[in-house]
């Protein structure tokens, strides 16, 4: 009888548990929904784990989860409470680091990484190239082009260098050339941002309209001389203001097209971040 | 006699463990059920999440994928609810809740407007001997698939096919009077400017639209009679090309634009008034 009563104990206490909000089994179901990815709940359940127990893995799955949905300052002040006497003390700090990373807040990371201030030794590589990222990414205060690209491996430098030619010195238009240009020539400013067609038409619009008004005049025609007087000095003011603005309408697709091409670069690689299942 | 009462009184505390052990998990559910009927679905879905976890009887598992699906479904996360829903269909042991899991997947997609995708589910369904007597059910949520794809003939062709549904017949049946024609308002306006406007509704704006041809076709017509061609050229390409192609452009936006009027009208309507069952 008595082993009868045990192995009823044993059943309760594996399949049908009778105190569900124990903290062994708000811990196991914390794992569970964790390993579902459903973080949002798996971080109540942690956090009522960790009110009667420290556990250094349920604390990391806690920080994780904030840091998995985009909590990023609870995850970070969560993964801190790991540095010191966790076994999971170097990987909190890559993941600190990576809170401030995906938080966008790029001073803070590069001001920690500098310092060497919770810095993860085992992860040293890992770090180098975060911190590479968040200049790439930030496009500030740019080091030398050495420091930049020396954590990455050779077949991926070419395009590290590429990107850091383009950000030091980009192949802009100058908007003030532009606009000169296209006052010495109707849509030369256009042609020079790369613009043939718009400025082709902008060309013949003014020299057929200029033209038309010269004509007229000499025909004595004189309102309509004037009309296509001022059709024309509207062809030309709109070609001069229109290829400064073309200059800056290129600036801003080069900039763009550049911001997209890094980010897609560091995203496809998961950012260079080891894969670590805990 | 007294190990016998030793013996009776151990049974006891075993049958008592048990039973216990079960309860904690019933009352976990009903906790469950309640926060579910409260509509604090994050929270339930926990609960039916935790039920579940420690308890995983087959008996329990259609019945709770159901509900945390329907959690999902009122909180508008579609995916999620489609994928418990599956599970439920899965798991169930009977083919009325297989039935209704595949019925709510049907309601899921007519919600977040896959269309094609709620289409096939109802012919799967229909084509399935198991429910042929629910014929009827499967081609009402045929019909709200048409209507949520703004295709009120459709609709109206499925809901007449059964009387229970008249009243969304002649609801589709208003619609389809209601509505305009697209093409015919854009034809109507190249023969006569302005006329497709008035024919969207929109009568001031046919007025004006007709009163700027016929102003700028005076002056094109006066050009070329006066014989000035440039200037008959600069007014008929500059000025009246503008004005005509631009009633034509207008006509076809009002109709579409009435047509979207008439068409969330009637879903308004089916949202707030209509009290049969809805997806």
């Amino acid at each position: 009888m008595l082993i009868l009563i045990s192995s009823a104990k044993l059943f309760a206490q594996s399949g049908a548990q009778e105190d569900l909000f124990s903290p062994n089994n708000r811990l196991k179901f914390a794992n569970h929904l964790y390993s579902e990815k459903d973080y949002l709940r798996a971080i109540g359940e942690y956090k009522d784990f960790l009110k009667s127990t420290d556990n250094d893995t349920a604390r990391f799955r806690f920080a994780n989860s904030f840091l998995r949905i985009g909590r990023y300052d609870e995850a970070a002040q969560n993964f801190k409470i790991l540095f010191i006497g966790s076994k999971l003390e170097e990987e909190a700090k890559l993941f600190y680091y990576q809170s401030l990373f995906f938080s966008k807040d790029f001073n803070a990371f590069q001001s920690n990484y500098d310092s060497r201030l919770n810095f993860p030794q085992k992860y040293s590589l890992t770090l180098d190239r975060l911190n590479s990222a968040t200049y790439f990414l930030s496009k500030t205060n740019l080091p030398s082009e050495a420091v930049l690209i020396k954590p990455f491996e050779d077949s991926l430098q070419t395009k590290l260098i590429y990107f850091y030619q383009m950000m030091k010195n980009p192949p802009k238009k100058n908007p003030v050339t532009a606009a000169l240009l296209s006052a010495a020539i109707p849509g030369a400013g256009k042609v020079y941002t790369g613009e043939l067609t718009d400025g082709l038409i902008a060309f013949g619009a003014t020299l057929l309209s200029g033209f038309l008004a010269v004509n007229n005049f000499q025909h004595d025609h004189n309102f309509r001389g004037w009309l296509f007087t001022g059709l024309t000095a509207f062809f030309y003011g709109g070609s001069i203001y229109g290829s400064a603005a073309s200059a800056q309408i290129y600036n801003a697709r080069l900039r763009f097209n550049l911001d997209s091409e890094i980010k897609i670069f560091f995203e496809e690689r998961n950012y260079f971040l080891p894969k670590i299942d805990l | 006699m007294f190990r016998i009462r030793k013996y009776f009184v151990l049974f006891g505390i075993f049958c008592l463990q048990t039973i216990y052990s079960q309860n904690s998990v019933e009352t976990q559910l009903a906790w469950a059920d309640k926060l579910f009927a409260s509509n604090q679905y994050f929270d339930a879905i926990t609960e039916y999440k935790r039920v579940l976890f420690f308890d995983n009887r087959n008996e329990l598992k259609a019945k709770i994928y159901f509900k945390i699906a329907k959690c999902y479904k009122a909180g508008a996360h579609l995916d999620e609810a489609i994928n418990f829903f599956a599970s439920v269909g899965k798991n169930a042991t009977n083919d009325s809740t297989i039935f209704s899991a595949k019925l709510e997947i049907i309601r899921c997609n007519i919600l977040r407007k896959t269309t094609e995708r709620a289409l096939q589910l109802c012919n799967e369904l229909e084509k399935d001997g198991r429910f042929a007597s629910n014929k009827n059910e499967i081609n009402y949520w045929r019909g709200w698939t048409y209507m949520f794809a703004d295709d009120w003939e459709s609709a109206s062709k499925i809901f007449g096919e059964s009387p229970a549904d008249k009243e969304l017949k002649l609801l589709c049946n208003q619609v389809i009077d209601a509505k305009v024609s697209v093409t015919f308002a854009t034809v109507i306006s190249y023969i006569l400017p302005g006329s497709g406007q008035i024919y969207s509704g929109k009568i001031l704006s046919g007025l004006m639209s007709l009163a700027w041809n016929l102003a700028a076709g005076y002056f094109t017509v006066n050009a070329f009679i006066a014989n000035r061609a440039f200037d008959g050229i600069v007014i008929g390409e500059l000025v009246w090309l503008r004005f005509y192609r631009g009633n034509i452009e207008n006509a076809k936006n009002f109709a579409v634009e009435k047509n979207f009027e008439v068409s969330n009208k009637a879903l308004k309507f089916l949202q707030n008034e209509y009290r049969g069952l809805k997806p």
